[in-house]
């Protein structure tokens, strides 16, 4: 009898990837689950509760892995969840989720989970298939051997739930475990080395841990030891006595346990599961050197259009709706200027802002859901793997780069599709570099008011097309750098297996979405609002009076002349009036915070050719890129509505001077100014919702070190670029 | 004897040994490649890079540069 007093029983899913253990935690706890991280690492912690027989369970979701070994601490962590180690509560049962398709394999994880004492119900998952291939198991005989429940399930259908929560009241009432392997004398010996070795120097760990050590090259537990200059002359004699035996200590581990399988699976599975099958055929094509990347491409394209196009109108209804909520909300604090602006374009801009992104996010999961259940995401990832390989990516890389051409954050939350640390981490902080489309506005601009003119349209074209590779030309090499340089986690070999083609189930693709999109909204969307309020606060503060009473006089004593002046300023719709309006907003922002910090910081744009203008449009750009046009407008005094196509703002570029210092009276927009800042706002992260994902999928410290990484390297760019043009 | 990343041909071969002393050896033995076990590669990525292998019913892809660990000799 399991006996917790007033907690839930804790109850640990294990299993092999691509087992259908999430689709069984989804079965079993449907909505009422959330995520977590574990703490310091970048591994998610599912967490679900449901209730059995009156009983109050906490289901934890652990990552799929195929053994326990693990070289970094995301690895570790299966076995920390399971041992109750580094502030984690170990479970008081353990349902091992087995694929039965591939018992052998799938049993050497509940081997080695074995070791820590803890009771368990197999499920013997995928049952249908394991059938359909042509095996007989006999599950019966199984449950014999292990002396445990074992459950034959299909997850996908719902199939055997019952029978499974059945076995898990009964385990509760009489918890069992599965006969643990009997190490070789020459095995218990090397454990000792270490044991005693560490004892020496009052270093506790557990004897699983001792094993890991000893059998995992690089192991993540050696960090629990201490005494990194000690522990390798232990772990070395620790190893010789396994080598004096003729073993490799590298792989006499997953020897021994399916030795130690080999008995207790003997004549439980008969066939091989090599019967001809579907499979193959649809493979021959899907994988086929011409036809598999001629649709890979095909369904790549259909992904980027949702996000790029499809997504447009969603989005462009919630700009709407945005919009109006400020036309609703203005008219009530028109006594409250202050207020009226922090409500209106802080906080309801904001959240529009934050919102705004669920669209692609959604979509983006949708796809991914299909995709991966389906089965295909693994086959893309084979067809596109060495094109990745070299800087530290692997092939499934190619799905979160794709997506940060339209948005990195969809892009940066899909790279939790990939196992592998380190190839994650390297995925998600190349992803930002990606061209979204908010920079196309600025290329537009640019483009149209200096390029097209003086080039013609065709050029214009191919700028604008080739400005979309400016930042993963950059990245791929910086990645190759990082990879070999400075990232120290040791690699794990790319290991991708090929899943049978299934139908997704509706529940799995529903709860993707919903989990994903809900986790944007309340982990990054908070931080994305404060960013949005805090800019705003920039923008309009000091704001004292005597800003608009000069800018006003000014503009009427240059106005003197123009009959009917005063009727026009009469009437607010008037374009005098409005141009007024342009006027005191434009000088507002010049003397707002954030405008004396541009003329402030002038000199560090200066080397890339940025007069005070732009270097503003720059910094008010660091929250969301994309409002550099409405600055634009605003600081060049023709109100925060134009957009990339207004005629009138790209001839004001065109006609914009210095006003002082050693370049007064030439043009400020020459051609090498203009590549250096389509160059900076290419390499820049000048997007907050992306820095404030960054950190909730990996951490604070990653966010800000590739934040002020990449403009860094955009200000080295944009410099190079303007010192190299205006000198040919 | 040659190593299975070396392999371009997809018949029958059986694992000799994996004698690397590498992390990556060990991850490689745990998904069940063991000496005497039969393999085949079933299938080369369009790049040439991964292997998809063929396993006692299972297919797995390495790239071959992890491939290179595992020995093997071909069956008669």
């Amino acid at each position: 009898m399991i006996a917790t007093g007033t907690r839930p029983v804790r109850i640990a899913l294990l299993g092999n990837p691509n087992t259908g253990k999430s689709t069984l935690f989804n079965r079993l706890t449907g909505l009422r689950q959330h995520i977590a991280n574990y703490p310091g690492i970048t591994v998610e912690k599912k967490v679900g509760a449901l209730e059995l027989g009156g009983v109050k369970i906490e289901l934890v979701d652990l990552p799929g892995t195929y053994s326990l070994a693990a070289a970094s601490p995301d690895e570790r962590v299966v076995m920390d969840a399971l041992g109750g180690r580094a502030g984690h509560m170990a479970p008081d049962l353990i349902v091992c989720v087995v694929d039965a398709t591939n018992i052998k394999r799938n049993m050497l994880l509940v081997s080695e989970a074995a070791e820590l004492g803890i009771p368990m119900v197999i499920a013997l998952n995928q049952w249908d298939a394991a059938k359909r291939n042509g095996l007989k198991i006999d599950h019966e005989l199984l449950a014999d051997r292990l002396g445990v429940p074992v459950v034959t399930t299909v997850a996908k259908r719902g199939d055997g739930l019952e029978d499974l929560k059945k076995a898990l009241v009964h385990s509760l009432a009489d918890p069992r475990q599965i006969p643990r392997i009997l190490w070789p004398d020459f095995i218990e010996g090397a454990r000792d080395v270490v044991l005693n070795g560490l004892g020496q120097f009052g270093v506790e760990v557990t004897g699983p841990e001792a094993l890991r050590m000893i059998f995992d090259t690089d192991s993540a537990f050696a960090d629990r030891a201490g005494h990194r200059d000690k522990l390798p002359a232990i772990l070395r004699t620790a190893r010789e006595k396994i080598l004096e035996r003729g073993m490799n200590p590298a792989s006499a581990e997953p020897v021994l346990h399916y030795r130690h399988l080999a008995a207790l699976l003997e004549g439980v599975v008969q066939g091989d599961g090599m019967v001809a099958r579907t499979r193959d055929s649809v493979d021959a094509l899907l994988l086929n050197r011409f036809w598999g990347t001629l649709i890979f491409f095909g369904v790549m394209y259909v992904v980027f259009q949702s996000l790029y196009a499809w997504a447009g109108p969603l989005m462009d209804l919630i700009e709407t709706c945005t919009g109006w909520a400020q036309d609703q909300v203005s008219p009530l604090l028109e006594g409250t200027p202050m207020l009226q602006s922090l409500v209106s374009d802080g906080i309801i801009a904001g959240v529009g802002g934050v919102v705004v992104f669920l669209p692609q996010i959604l979509l983006l999961f949708l796809f991914i859901a299909v995709l991966e259940d389906t089965g295909y995401l693994a086959r893309a990832a084979f067809l596109m793997d060495k094109l990745f390989g070299w800087c530290g990516l692997n092939g499934k890389s190619f799905v979160p780069l794709l997506s940060g051409y339209a948005c990195a954050i969809p892009g940066v939350m899909a790279a939790r599709t990939l196992e592998d640390p380190k190839a994650r981490l390297t995925t998600i902080l190349m992803t930002p570099f990606m061209s979204c489309s908010a920079r196309l506005p600025v290329y537009v601009l640019l483009i149209g008011a200096f390029v097209e003119p003086v080039h013609g349209p065709i050029v214009a074209g191919w700028t604008l097309f080739l400005m979309h590779f400016v930042g993963a030309a950059v990245a791929m090499p910086l990645a190759w750098i990082m990879n070999r340089c400075i990232l120290r986690i040791t690699a794990q070999p790319f290991i991708l297996e090929m899943p049978d083609y299934r139908v997704p189930t509706f529940q799995n693709v529903v709860i993707r979405m919903w989990e994903r999109g809900r986790e944007f909204l309340v982990r990054a969307g908070t931080v994305i609002l404060a960013f949005s309020v805090i800019i705003w606060a920039l923008l309009y503060f000091p704001r004292p009076e005597s800003v608009a009473e000069e800018a006003t006089a000014t503009f009427l004593a240059a106005n003197q002349a123009t009959p009917g002046l005063a009727a026009a300023l009469e009437d607010p719709e008037s374009a005098l009036s409005q141009k007024l309006a342009h006027r005191v907003e434009g000088a507002y922002i010049e003397q707002s915070y954030l405008g004396q910090f541009g003329k402030f910081a002038q000199p560090v744009f200066d080397p890339a050719g940025f007069d005070w203008k732009i270097t503003v449009g720059v910094l008010s750009s660091f929250p969301a890129r994309e409002v550099i046009i409405a600055t634009m407008g605003i600081i060049y005094n023709l109100g925060a509505d134009v957009d990339e196509g207004s005629d009138d703002l790209r001839s004001i570029l065109a006609n914009e001077k210095w006003h002082d210092g050693p370049r007064a009276g030439q043009p400020v927009y020459t051609l090498p100014v203009v590549f250096a800042l389509m160059v900076f706002f290419a390499l820049c992260m000048q997007c907050g919702a992306t820095v404030a994902v960054v950190a909730k999928e990996l951490s604070w410290s990653w966010a800000i070190g590739s934040f002020v990484f990449m403009t860094a390297t955009a200000w080295v760019a944009a410099v190079v670029i303007y010192q190299i043009g205006s000198r040919l | 004897m040659s190593t299975l990343g070396e392999i371009h041909h997809d018949r029958p071969l059986e694992v000799v040994s994996i004698s690397s002393s590498c992390g990556r050896a060990g991850r490689l033995a745990a998904l069940g490649f063991l000496p005497g076990c039969r393999v085949r590669i079933s299938r080369i990525a369009p790049l040439g890079d991964p292997i998809s292998i063929e396993m006692e019913g299972q297919e797995i892809s390495v790239r071959r540069a992890e491939a290179d660990l595992i020995e093997v000799k071909e069956v008669a």
